[in-house]
């Protein structure tokens, strides 16, 4: 197995993975960092389970060699909240907002979401259906997702 | 088990040197979303993938006498991109269709039209745009049209030791007014079912040049040549249009089959309504 | 089951679901995410053909690679035959009857090793000639699909013996009263679950051979049985098993029955005595995972002048695939809306299941009454068209009445129907719209389901335990299962309130056999009226405790409050007050973490903290200690179907409304929703936002299975296993749903609150055909409705 190691940011900390180069960033993730935030949910990037942030965009983890990474910044689910906790507005808006139902599909989803209200702070429904539409979840229906991003947008502002 | 090195050149150079160094054992790869899957969905998987993902030079969009885009600029730029929208409409139909945000925010024109899928979606606006397609490889840098590109399924004029650099548009195709119809069950996440794209030109209600493009029709990607001569210097008719539809979806222009993701007759009677219709939405935008 | 508190903290309220912020932080741990110390990774391999003899299975060179530990085949295991009909075993030694049969399996230290090795595994077939049509597979001569039965007799036919016959009254009498009559044949086809999180568990023996499994299903008990007499037959008898639930990607009717990849992981697991995962990748989720059951109906009804029912007649045919699971007992649902939707005197209604080398099903959100209701409710406009009654109106003729008893012997309590009905014409601007316009049009079809349990097995029984620690915690272990649809936040607020303390003073423990008291299963949208009327039934009990230990310690905790300021203060004078008031648990109550009396709830000295009297209860220092801790099983008073399949087997149903505004572009036959108006008679909204995440849920699956879903299958292989191919809406294909929630409070539910989870998807796809009907004059009878169906029956019209 050719290994890597590969440097990058990972939620704002400077971290080093030694792994097989044919990993992906979502493999690397679980696995060597362990953080099961972002899960496969196709492993082909139809599903949206897996993204991930990488450099300010919205990308299928599963997609994405290891040794792509090296060198960018990549924010996961479990780099939003605060150290002390506090929720950032996307979280708290899927709990108040029922966007969350069982749950596999939130990780990705707000991760989307986030890369959208970071670029566009005041989005229409429009743009934020567009954002997931490659953020596939089978209890919600969408609605009360599109709602709670918009719950956040106003949040943030 | 599937085992490969990857490699990250820096420049143009390096990779033509990396692609003759390991021959037949490398494949190139940049957003990774055709090639990615294809490993894991054969699990086959070559020695070696060399990535152009990093290329930052090839990634562009210009306008100067003519539009130059960079082969690996992605769908997302494309879809963002003010220029394209406005003046090579039928592009920005086509790139803003291809998967998701996440897709096109890694997904390259260049891998588009490179992995020659017959569904393609830059495929058919690039063909109504008389795009020509930019290669370069030991021998030196070479170009064709887009309509001389793709020789068949998955198969295009690009050597195993070339590489895709640059899509030139011709500036006169500002004067065209474009337009892209994929047409799939659901909005998002598909292939398409047809692809149709027009480019026109108006002098008055008259169509003094077209283009019409279709898209899972062939074994590649195609010009409707035929349906294309009928409609020009003919007035922007419903009877028109109808015809020139007709003549689309028929054998002189397409090889329709059935798959599994459609019919052949259904197919047929898509080209017959989209072509008109993306006729007229091109008209439209023109007129802006 | 009345409140009689004036008003309600917490039941009726959205409360946010703080309670699982664990999954917007990436730390909900599901069965993907789930790792055992030594855990290896077991990996199946599958059919080639949908028919064959297996002739050899050559694993030689898969037990050579390196990471592997175990490979197994049906030579290597007990042939015990599992399944609701026993006819399948968990490897298949000899024959395979559809491309998902299992035909071995690996473990390895690794999941990429495992796959390896299971490419290495040869295996040489003799193809057999296979049957995919029902129809083909129930004639003379099919090739037959089983050659002997679960006890060794030799099987004849395809079809199997299932006993799906009902009959009420004289059809053939009903028929000549009948001033109109219309007869349609409809049918639907398999559609998969798609639940987000894939199909997985964890099987791990401890030393003596007891059993724990990690796993997502909605049975936790219904697991332990099916294990329990599989382990009698493998030589583990008597051994324990112990069923948890990790946070449960999506369920919607997955996870009710015991399915072969656990038995394997639990084989492989007893091979290498090592903890082993199976998990589903999505491409084997589409092709392994048992569907949605299809099936044919042919339906007749009819009515007299007045547009009231006569009869109704229906056979169904359900391609029941090569082995049984759930999908062949959809009938006994599929009852519920033939026999009692609106009301009909005479009712026959017999289904044939028929074996066919394609794959099999189990069950599905609704359960069969999508697809029943599919064909009542197409046949209620048929027939309304031929009687030349508006279909609103032939509904509200005929609609179902609080207090009705069905020919099943439902027993209608609560009954919202004609609100529903009525909300969804006046949404949709019937009047205006019905018949008035071209390439648009309305539809509507309603629904009844249980809602208040369901008695499918001879317990429908839900416990559940609650108990308090010193600090006000309450710990409520529910035997149900959390599959995402809100469980922990609507039973937080039933306990808060019931209890009288805050919903973030709850912390629930769901989907552990080993410390669940018992549970028939999450399903038949059940959950909330039997955890909710369990809750009310087990706080009342904790309550009565609290309070008598209240009586207790009240007066020593006042009295030596006085004590201590008198020492402090000599000229403190305790004041007269009348112990009387809380002289008796009876004349108590909590509210907001507070006890008091009721007599006088804002007294300046009655009122105490809940925790000082829990605190004061326990730490006494006279042997007198004690802790609060109350259990209940709830089993409601209802009945199982007899062999007639009538039975009162639920204490409420739930009915419901769906209206469509469709527009059809004619040109390409594509079906556009304006609309859609779901209108719900749900007792009582638990919790407002969470019911309307249900409604829209289950709304835009029904969507979906009208309009774009289905498993392609040719020849017993599934062509569109993948997202890309299958399907399933995204966020981009806008359905505009409007709710509308009607409460007719229900005594039998908690605070009035009845099941909802699945109703949602019910009729969406009869009303959506219906629409399209009404736009442009096409009925399409096959689900689902695509625009191929569509084009191709326009131009056969203008032929």
């Amino acid at each position: 197995m050719k290994k890597v190691s590969v440097s990058f940011t990972l939620n704002g900390d400077s971290v080093k993975a030694e792994v097989p180069a044919t990993w992906t960033l979502l493999k690397t993730l679980r696995e060597y960092f362990e953080l099961t935030g972002a899960k496969e949910g196709c492993g082909v990037g139809e599903c949206g389970a897996c993204t991930v942030i990488m450099d300010g965009e919205a990308i299928n983890s599963c997609l994405c060699p290891i040794p792509e990474v090296e060198g960018r910044s990549v924010t996961t689910i479990e780099g939003l909240a605060d150290e002390d906790g506090s929720l950032h507005p996307l979280q708290d808006a899927f709990l108040k907002n029922n966007g969350v139902q069982c749950g596999f599909c939130t990780s990705g989803m707000i991760m989307s979401s986030k890369a959208l209200l970071d670029q566009n702070p005041d989005p229409t429904e429009d743009d934020i259906r567009t954002t997931i539409a490659g953020n596939f979840c089978r209890c919600t229906g969408y609605v009360q997702i599109v709602e709670s991003v918009e719950m956040a947008a106003k949040e943030g502002k | 088990m599937i085992d490969y090195d990857y490699l990250r050149p820096d420049n143009l150079e390096e990779v033509l040197g990396l692609l003759k160094e390991h021959g037949p054992k490398a494949t190139l790869i940049a957003g990774g979303t055709d090639v990615m899957v294809k490993i894991r969905n054969t699990k086959k998987a070559p020695e070696v993938l060399v990535s152009i993902r990093g290329l930052k030079d090839l990634r562009y969009i210009e306008k100067k006498k003519d539009y130059h885009i960079g082969a690996l600029t992605t769908h997302r730029m494309l879809e963002q991109s003010e220029l394209i929208r406005t003046e090579l409409s039928a592009l920005h139909d086509g790139a803003s269709r291809v998967g998701s945000v996440q897709v096109r925010n890694v997904a390259t024109v260049g891998g588009n039209i490179c992995n020659a899928a017959p569904s393609a979606d830059t495929a058919g606006p690039l063909l109504v745009l008389d795009a020509i397609v930019f290669m370069e490889g030991p021998e030196g840098k070479r170009s064709v049209p887009i309509t001389e590109f793709f020789t068949s399924t998955y198969k295009t004029v690009l050597k195993k030791d070339e590489v895709l650099t640059e899509i030139k548009i011709p500036g006169e195709m500002e004067h065209f007014g474009s337009a892209y119809w994929k047409h799939s069950r659901r909005k998002a996440m598909n292939l398409p079912i047809l692809g149709i794209a027009v480019s026109l030109k108006l002098e008055g209600e008259i169509i003094s040049d077209v283009r019409i493009a279709l898209t899972v029709a062939a074994p590649t990607p195609v010009r409707a040549y035929k349906a294309e001569d009928f409609l020009k210097g003919k007035p922007l008719s419903d009877e028109a249009l109808n015809e020139a539809g007709k003549i689309a979806a028929s054998t002189e222009c397409c090889s329709l089959r059935d798959s599994l993701r459609g019919e052949a007759w259904y197919r047929a009677e898509i080209i017959e309504v989209y072509v008109p219709r993306m006729a007229k939405l091109a008209a439209e935008r023109r007129s802006k | 089951m009345e409140e009689k508190m004036p008003d309600h903290l917490f039941v009726g309220k959205s409360i946010p679901r703080t309670i699982e912020t664990d999954k917007v932080t990436g730390k909900a741990v599901y069965i993907d995410d789930l790792k055992r110390p030594g855990m290896l990774y077991g990996k199946i391999l599958y059919s080639k053909h949908a028919h064959a003899k297996i002739k050899s299975i050559d694993t030689s060179k898969a037990e050579k690679l390196e990471g592997v530990r175990a490979v197994l085949t049906g030579r290597d295991i007990p042939d015990v035959r599992v399944g609701f009909l026993k006819d399948q075993t968990v490897l298949k030694r000899d024959v395979v009857r559809q491309f998902k049969d299992e035909v071995a399996a690996v473990a390895a230290i690794r999941p990429e090793i495992a796959a390896e090795a299971i490419d290495l595994i040869k295996v040489e077939y003799e193809k057999l000639p296979g049957v995919f049509d029902p129809f083909e597979a129930m004639k003379q001569g099919s090739p037959l699909v089983h050659e002997v039965d679960a006890r060794g007799r030799p099987i004849k036919s395809n079809i199997l013996p299932l006993p799906w016959k009902f009959e009420v009254g004289d059809i053939e009498q009903a028929r000549k009263d009948s001033a109109y009559i219309s007869k349609d044949t409809v049918s639907t086809t398999w559609v998969n679950q798609c639940c987000m999180g894939t199909s997985g568990c964890i099987a791990e023996f401890d030393q003596n051979n007891n059993l724990t499994l990690y796993d997502q299903t909605n049975v936790i008990f219904g697991h332990i049985g099916r294990i329990t007499e599989y382990f009698s037959q493998i030589g583990l008898r008597g051994k324990k098993i112990r069923v948890v639930n990790p946070v449960v990607g999506g369920s919607f009717g997955t996870k009710l029955d015991t399915d072969i990849y656990e038995f394997i992981a639990i084989q492989l697991a007893l091979k290498t005595r090592k903890p082993v995962k199976i998990l589903f990748d999505r491409e084997e989720e589409f092709q392994a995972l048992p569907p949605r059951q299809p099936a044919v109906f042919t339906i007749e009804q009819g009515c007299d002048k007045e547009g009231i029912l006569t009869f109704r007649y229906c056979e169904a045919v359900l391609d029941n695939g090569s082995y049984t699971s759930w999908g062949a007992t959809t009938p006994s649902v599929m009852i519920m809306p033939m026999s009692s939707l609106y009301r009909v005197p005479n009712v026959y209604f017999k289904a044939t299941c028929v074996y066919t080398n394609n794959i099999y099903a189990q069950a599905m959100r609704g359960y069969g009454n999508p697809q029943a209701t599919f064909a009542v409710e197409t046949s209620m406009d048929t027939l309304a068209e031929e009687a030349g009654i508006d279909p609103a109106e032939f509904r509200l003729i005929n609609r179902n009445r609080s207090g009705d008893d069905t020919p099943m012997k439902l027993k209608i309590t609560s009954c919202g129907l004609e609100e529903c009905i009525t909300a969804v014409k006046e949404k949709l601007n019937w009047d205006d719209k019905k018949g008035k316009q071209k390439g648009r049009g309305v539809g509507m079809a309603s629904l009844i389901h249980v809602a208040g349990g369901a008695r499918v097995t001879k317990s429908d029984g839900h416990g559940m335990m609650i108990k308090l620690d010193e600090y006000g915690h309450v710990d409520v272990i529910e035997s149900g299962t959390d599959q995402g649809q809100g469980s922990p936040t609507v039973i937080s607020q039933i306990v808060a309130e019931a209890l009288g303390v805050r919903p973030e003073d709850i912390f629930l423990t769901f989907g552990d056999t080993a410390l669940a008291l018992w549970d028939a299963g999450t399903h038949a949208s059940r959950h909330t009226f039997m955890a909710g009327n369990a809750a009310i039934g087990a706080c009342a009990k904790a309550k009565r405790q609290i309070l008598e230990m209240a009586v207790e310690q009240m007066p020593k905790i006042i009295k030596g409050g006085f004590k201590r300021k008198k020492r402090k203060d000599p000229e403190f004078v305790e004041p007269a007050l009348d112990f009387g008031l809380i002289a008796n648990p009876e004349d108590l109550d909590i509210r907001d973490r507070m006890v008091f009396p009721r007599k006088d709830p804002d007294h300046p000295y009655f009122k105490l903290p809940l925790t000082q009297i829990l605190q004061n209860g326990l730490h006494v220092g006279t042997g007198q200690s004690k802790v609060v801790m109350a259990e209940e099983f709830y089993d409601p008073p209802t009945e199982m179907l007899n062999w007639e399949m009538k039975g009162n087997l639920s204490m409420t149903y739930a009915f419901g409304t769906c209206g469509v505004e469709v527009g059809v572009d004619e040109q390409t036959g594509e079906v556009k929703i304006l609309k859609l108006v779901s209108a719900h008679d749900v007792g009582k909204a638990m919790n407002p936002t969470l019911l309307l995440g249900q409604i829209y849920g289950a709304a835009y699956t029904g969507v979906g299975y009208a309009l774009t879903e289905e498993i392609k299958v040719r020849n017993g292989r599934v062509m569109n296993p993948s997202f890309r191919d299958y399907q399933m809406l995204t966020a981009m294909d806008v359905v505009p749903i409007e709710p509308v929630v009607i409460e007719p409070i229900d005594e039998a539910g908690p605070y009035g609150a009845k099941g909802v989870g699945e109703p949602g998807l019910v009729p969406t796809a009869p009303a959506i055909a219906n629409a399209v009907y009404d736009a442009i004059g096409i009925r399409i009878t096959d689900l689902p409705i695509t625009p191929e169906k569509i084009l191709t029956a326009l131009k056969e019209r203008k032929v």
